[in-house]
């Protein structure tokens, strides 16, 4: 699939094709949420390295279609822990906080905690996780040991059953462990885009003013843009 | 549609369609924002709740409380929480709250407050989302505030621009007005100009308009000054300037025939004695100036007394006619008495005899003119510079005092003892034009019914003219009405200088608007010469009703009077004393043909009075004359008798 994806416009029609069959065969099969056209053209507004990011991820984003939801966590964490350098926004975007969208992250190579867990966010959706399974909690960690510094930190929660015990994806410790083994983090605040786009029409977010408003609206609708969900 | 129409309209439908736009926007854009508020509100409220919701360690009852006293604060139409289960928790909700806008507005203008939601937990363990609905009453309020304002203030900019407008319309429309008129006036043949307007567009085409009236002008006065030629050389002699045998035989002719002509009058013939003599022992040119000096002596009376006219018969004859009655042998004695003084200083032997005779209508030319003939046989018999008068007429109406005539006038208009005669007006191809119906009066209870001539001097002496003009009127208005023939009234010039004679004339035409369009009024041509702005003002006047507006009599002043166009006149009627012969003297033909070329060159309608015979009739025909009438055209015609 790696290779196919670079042929070029006649053959990527039998590309389509031949997924459109592949998706009547196999029904009970996770359907694509992400636009690879769209989210190509938008990693080449941003730069070379943001569509060499690009073209890293889809591949990823392509076999974990094919995955159960633990594979897939895997995966993604996995992916974005390599890829992505911890760094802090002052460092990367020159400001104090800067919410990223997951190909401006790609591009940079490197943010700091929400950034990490916004790419992860997104990559889950696009390969079919549930919404309503995905959290982003604000969390209060403490950094080497019981002893250690206390900041404030971001992680993605998965919930594999409503009311269930979450997996932590984190990138201070990269292992996927359950909420129980990760006494340093103490939850604050978690919220996902649920209900969020009630109303607004698919392709709203880029032209609705009030997406800018807040950093989270910004940022998903930075995501559409890019194609994701 | 007409222009200014269309103008008014496309600002209308401008104003209007701005109006209607600019509500629009102001209403949706407001729309928006309240929605967008909402949105934002509701969302903000939601991450709030959720927050403080999320520090209540999953305690229900805490939870409930707090959302409660969230929801009571009474700007929330729903509070919800959803468990993780899916299952709800808790729900508030209020029904709608009345708002100042009303239904239609809220149909038509529809806010969405779209719900808020949020995520609840209590540390790792998801316990479901929150979701939070303000009421739209209070944004309604705003909204249909808002438009309300907006549209007044929309309506008014709409109705300065709408103003502004009218009067810019109202700028243009002053000129076109104008302009359009004057091309209405040029159709009509009328040629007149305009001043022009501010608007380069029409002040370019009035300024064209003008230039071609003007030069209209130039080319007609050149046509009616040759044509003033013409009638010198066909009716003057060369010598004088006097009227020739010819010409004045014919006026004598009209004066008689004319209904409105001299009833009673004086004629002076003149000769000089000897002038073969005169010629032989002086010289021709001595002899000249003793003609001259007696046409200069003739001249003042021709000049100061209306009506009355002179000629050169031939080369020793000249012929004064007098207008009044009783004055021919006074007037005779003074030409005598003065020429007696003048005349030797020319030459010894140089001397005149004057014959006078009264003349009355019933007289033909012929009877009038042997008998001054008698009378100055009679003088030359008696010697140098002697009068003589003819026989002594019998005593007439005018001998009545001025008070007993204005009384009989009266009582003949106030006891209805008036009717019209008719004189048929026809076309090259016999058929009626309109009739011509002078006014008779019955002066004496059983007496004859008499023309104008008998008493039309009188009664302009009595100022009566407007009454008698106006009851002709009225009599043609019902003639015509009750057979629908055209019928021609003629109109007094001492009427056109009473200022009521218009106005009462509109409206007894106005009373028969239908009727109006078969009556022709015609006044002299020497009214239209000496009141042409009084005329001008009538036809202004009366056209509009629909009657026809002509000049009778005319011939002799036509090229005097070069804004003869510009009355907006619609025929002419030639004197008598013009086409008078037309049929057997060149010059006379050449100048009837010219007027009737220049008049139709001006739209104007041409008819000759007095035809008299076949011979002057068919010239008159050939010359494309329009429709004639007369002594033999009635004749022919079988109708009235001749008058």
């Amino acid at each position: 699939m790696h290779a196919r994806l670079r042929v070029r416009r006649p053959a990527r029609q039998w590309l389509w094709a031949g997924l459109a069959v592949i998706g009547l065969l196999c029904p009970g099969m996770p359907t694509q949420a992400w636009d690879s056209e769209r989210m190509m053209l938008a990693a080449k507004r941003i730069s070379p390295r943001a569509v060499a990011g690009a073209q890293a991820l889809q591949p990823v984003l392509t076999q974990a279609l094919d995955m159960n939801e633990a594979a897939q966590l895997q995966a993604v964490n996995a992916f974005f822990n390599r890829r992505i350098l911890f760094r802090d926004d002052t460092e990367v975007w020159g400001q104090v906080d800067y919410w990223a969208s997951p190909l401006e992250t790609l591009d940079k190579g490197a943010g700091d905690c929400e950034d990490y867990a916004i790419a992860k966010y997104f990559s889950l959706l696009a390969v079919g996780m549930p919404v309503s399974k995905l959290r982003l909690v604000y969390v209060r960690a403490q950094i080497g040991g019981p002893q250690g510094a206390l900041v404030a930190h971001m992680v993605l929660a998965y919930y594999a059953a409503p009311g269930a015990e979450p997996l932590i994806l984190d990138n201070l410790i990269t292992e996927l462990r359950p909420a129980s083994r990760r006494p340093d983090l103490v939850p604050v605040f978690s919220f996902n885009s649920e209900g969020l786009w009630q109303g607004v029409g698919p392709q709203a977010a880029g032209g609705d003013p009030t997406a800018r408003l807040s950093r989270w609206r910004e940022v998903l609708a930075k995501a559409r843009a890019e194609g994701f969900q | 549609m007409s222009l200014i129409r269309q103008i008014w309209l496309l600002m209308l439908g401008t104003v209007l369609l701005a109006f209607a736009g600019s509500v629009t926007v102001a209403v949706e854009s407001a729309r928006g924002y309240l929605q967008t508020q909402l949105r934002l509100k509701n969302a903000d409220n939601a991450t709030s709740l959720a927050l403080a919701l999320s520090q209540q360690k999953g305690d229900k009852e805490l939870m409930a409380l707090l959302m409660s006293a969230q929801f009571d604060t009474g700007f929330y139409r729903r509070i919800r929480f959803t468990g993780a289960d899916g299952s709800v928790g808790f729900v508030r909700e209020t029904q709608a709250t009345p708002t100042s806008a009303p239904t239609w507005f809220i149909s038509l203008a529809p806010i969405e407050s779209e719900p808020g939601v949020a995520q609840v937990s209590d540390g790792w363990r998801a316990l479901g989302k929150v979701e939070v609905v303000s009421h739209t009453y209070f944004a309604y309020d705003e909204l249909w505030a808002g438009s309300l304002r907006s549209a007044f203030a929309l309506a008014v900019v709409g109705l300065i621009a709408g103003g502004v407008g009218t009067l810019v319309v109202r700028r243009i429309r002053k000129p076109l007005d104008s302009t359009v008129e004057q091309a209405h006036a040029l159709v009509a043949g009328e040629f007149r100009t305009v001043p022009e307007p501010r608007v380069p567009e029409l002040q370019r085409l009035t300024r064209a308009m003008n230039t071609m009236v003007s030069r209209l002008r130039v080319t007609f006065q050149a046509q009616a000054e040759q044509l003033d030629t013409l009638h010198k050389q066909a009716s003057c002699d060369r010598l004088t300037g006097l009227s020739n045998r010819a010409h004045f035989l014919g006026q004598l002719t009209a004066s008689l025939q004319r209904e409105d002509g001299t009833a009673e009058g004086g004629l002076v013939l003149l000769r000089v004695l000897d002038l073969a003599g005169v010629n032989r022992n002086l010289g021709h040119a001595a002899a000249d100036r003793v003609i001259v000096t007696i046409a200069q002596a003739l001249r003042p009376y021709s000049e100061r007394a209306k009506g009355c006219f002179l000629g050169r018969l031939n080369g020793s004859d000249f012929a004064l006619c007098l207008p009044v009655p009783n004055v021919a042998r006074e007037t005779a004695q003074a030409l005598s008495d003065a020429l007696s003084v003048l005349l030797p200083s020319l030459g010894s032997g140089v001397a005149v005899g004057l014959g006078a005779v009264e003349l009355r209508r019933d007289m033909t030319p012929g009877q009038v003119m042997s008998a001054a003939d008698a009378a100055l046989a009679r003088a030359e018999s008696r010697g140098p510079f002697a009068v003589e008068l003819g026989s002594e007429p019998a005593n007439s109406v005018a001998m009545l005092g001025e008070g007993a005539w204005r009384q009989r006038i009266r009582e003949a208009l106030v006891q209805g003892r008036v009717h019209l005669v008719n004189f048929p007006v026809v076309n090259a191809r016999r058929e009626l034009i309109h009739l011509e119906c002078p006014l008779r009066l019955q002066l004496e209870e059983q007496g004859a019914f008499e023309p104008a001539a008998r008493w039309l001097p009188l009664a302009v002496r009595s100022r009566l003219t407007v009454d008698v003009d106006e009851r002709a009127l009225a009599l043609a208005l019902a003639e015509a009405g009750s057979d629908g023939q055209a019928r021609c009234v003629n109109l007094s010039p001492a009427s056109l200088t009473d200022s009521g004679f218009a106005a009462r004339l509109r409206a007894l035409l106005w009373d028969s608007p239908r009727i109006a369009r078969l009556i022709w009024l015609e006044v002299a041509e020497i009214a239209a010469v000496e009141h042409f702005d009084l005329l001008q003002e009538l036809s202004r006047q009366l056209r509009p009703t629909g009657v026809h507006l002509g000049i009778e009599h005319a011939g002799e002043r036509l090229g005097l009077i070069p804004r003869l166009f510009e009355a907006g006149l619609d025929y002419v009627k030639l004197d008598a004393a013009v086409i008078d012969g037309v049929g057997s003297d060149e010059h006379r033909l050449t100048f009837v043909h010219g007027t009737v070329t220049l008049l139709h060159g001006l739209s104007l309608q041409v008819y000759a009075e007095g035809v008299s015979n076949e011979i002057d009739a068919k010239a008159l025909w050939d010359c494309g004359i329009d429709g004639a009438t007369g002594p033999w055209i009635s004749a022919q015609q079988g109708a009235q008798p001749a008058p």
